[in-house]
């Protein structure tokens, strides 16, 4: 008798173990099927409540940036149900089970939630669900605390605990892979997104970065600190003897400054028509700009050229200074400059230079002297003046600060955008 | 970046330690606008002895401010610039936007 009855156990140990490792490869399959967070989660806990023939399962992901917990998947019978938890309820850490599983990262078994008095009844209430039991598992990864499932009113009551926990763990894994997989395809899409502006923010510029008419000839250079930036300029041709070069940067960087740059841009194309006076345009468009918004404003200059005799009439709002090269020194221009654009209501100045056959003038945006070495030195305006001044006779001069910059910045992400123009005299 | 709120002489006085740069400024914006919403009449100025940097969305966190103090009737301005950081603001010509002191006593010609 005794024999039958050890025979009788050890089938039953056996064919718990069979379903064990039944389940361990059930769930194995599930959690390599998808990287698809929602899917994941979904099959996971559908799973899991068929296991324990549960009435219900969620699973509450931690947000690192309130320190709550937030439903993210709840299968219910009722839809409703399942919506109204994900929409409406989130918990503090250490209120109700789930929020003591998470503070305490222990799985935890109750019977009979009315004698528990961490049990958290408003969510019942909101929901109109009854929980009477219910298994409550902390997710943790390999980054920490990912979240807490839960499984409500489990009939089986023959489970082992720690297959359980094996169990939790493998899902934990996997959900920490699938959120991983997730982060890494919006980066993806950011990055694209980006990539898109970019080009779009390039097409605002001119087409070509080279102008020439009559005596004068312009060229420029523009880098982007991080794909689009708020630097800018142009060449517009405002009467038949005139070259109009505008050069600015906006305040700030990224995609807000990239945006306020395409608005300005239009904005000084329309003003400057026919415009052959650069303060009567900086005033026009300090007007325009003033209702900023964030105080966002512009530091810019404006040039106006005649391509014949070389007088140049220049408006400077808040912009850093002109550099000229004459055939044997080289200088920065001393120009009256009022603040920059869109700040406060100012009559701006004009600046009469003539620009001899040979004269260079360099124009450009403080990204080029506040350009940072690894330990975090500004190159400052000084080096760049030297720089010039040692190789004024360089015909690619301003390719050639560009690369002076890139050695400074080496293994430094680039802090601002950098905008280099020359305006040369035939 | 920190930040220091200081009632001094029935005036607000911000006082700021660190960079003022892209990072900081939302920071500082919300203070600083705060500041500005509660200041009813009172001055609200700026101590920069500390300021270590500051970047062109720093600035126009601080224009904003600016135009928000002017429609509130009150006054901002700054004192204790460290030589670079008033080089910053004499290079952009924001000297002439700005009320801009040596000190706080200078700012009421105390």
């Amino acid at each position: 008798m005794v024999r039958k009855s050890n025979n009788k156990e050890y089938i039953r140990n056996l064919e718990k173990r069979v379903e064990t490792l039944r389940i361990l490869t059930e769930v194995s399959s599930i959690i390599s099927s998808t990287l698809d967070i929602r899917e994941l989660m979904s099959l996971v806990m559908e799973k899991a409540k068929e296991i324990l023939s549960a009435d219900a399962c969620s699973i509450l992901i931690y947000n690192k940036n309130n320190n709550k917990l937030e439903f993210e998947v709840a299968i219910c019978g009722e839809e409703e149900t399942s919506e109204l938890l994900k929409k409406k309820i989130t918990l503090d850490m250490g209120q109700g089970i789930a929020g003591w599983v998470a503070q305490n990262q222990q799985i935890v078994v109750i019977k009979d939630v009315k004698k528990d008095k961490r049990f958290f009844h408003d969510v019942d209430k909101m929901t109109g669900f009854e929980t009477k039991s219910l298994i409550a598992a902390p997710l943790i990864g390999r980054r920490g605390l990912i979240g807490v499932a839960e499984i409500i009113n489990p009939q089986k009551e023959d489970y082992d605990l720690e297959i359980l926990s094996i169990l939790t763990r493998h899902f934990a894994t996997a959900i920490e892979n699938a959120l991983y997989h997730a982060e890494t395809l919006e980066k993806e899409r950011i990055k694209q997104e980006l990539e898109i502006a970019a080009t779009l923010q390039k097409s605002f510029l001119p087409e070509k970065p080279v102008f020439e008419k009559g005596r004068i000839r312009v060229s420029a250079i523009n880098i982007p600190a991080r794909h689009v930036g708020g630097d800018l300029y142009d060449f517009v041709e405002p009467d038949i003897n005139k070259a109009g070069i505008f050069i600015g940067d906006v305040s700030g960087k990224g995609v807000s400054a990239a945006l306020y740059m395409a608005k300005i841009i239009s904005d000084f194309r329309y003003i400057s028509r026919g415009i052959n006076s650069p303060s009567d345009v900086m005033n026009k468009l300090n007007k325009v700009l003033s209702g900023a918004p964030r105080g966002m404003f512009l530091t810019a200059i404006y040039l106006i050229v005649d391509v014949e005799d070389g007088e140049a009439v220049i408006s400077v709002a808040g912009h850093p200074p002109c550099i000229m090269i004459k055939k044997d020194e080289v200088y920065v221009l001393e120009m009256s400059s009022g603040p920059p654009l869109g700040i406060i209501e100012t009559d701006f100045d004009e600046n009469r230079v003539i620009l001899k056959n040979g004269d260079r003038l360099i124009m450009l945006t403080d990204g080029v002297f506040e350009a940072k070495n690894i330990s975090g030195e500004r190159i400052g305006f000084n080096t760049i003046l030297e720089f010039i001044r040692e190789n004024r006779n360089i015909e690619n001069l301003i390719e050639r600060i560009t690369g002076l910059i890139n050695e400074y910045s080496k293994n430094t992400e680039m802090a601002d955008d950098i905008t280099i123009m020359e305006v040369s005299c035939l | 970046m920190k930040t220091e709120i200081i009632e001094i002489k029935g005036n607000k006085k911000l006082k700021i330690t660190g960079d003022i740069d892209m990072h900081t400024s939302p920071e500082l914006r919300e203070i600083l606008l705060s500041l500005i919403k509660n200041s009813r009449n009172q001055c609200v100025c700026v101590d920069f002895s500390d300021v270590t940097y500051i970047d062109s969305s720093g600035i126009a966190t601080f224009v904003e401010g600016l135009k928000a103090i002017r429609t509130s009737g009150s006054r901002l301005f700054f004192y204790g610039l460290p030589e670079n950081i008033m080089e910053i603001f004499r290079f952009s010509r924001l000297d002439r936007v700005f009320e801009i002191y040596r000190t706080f006593e200078d700012a009421f010609g105390i």
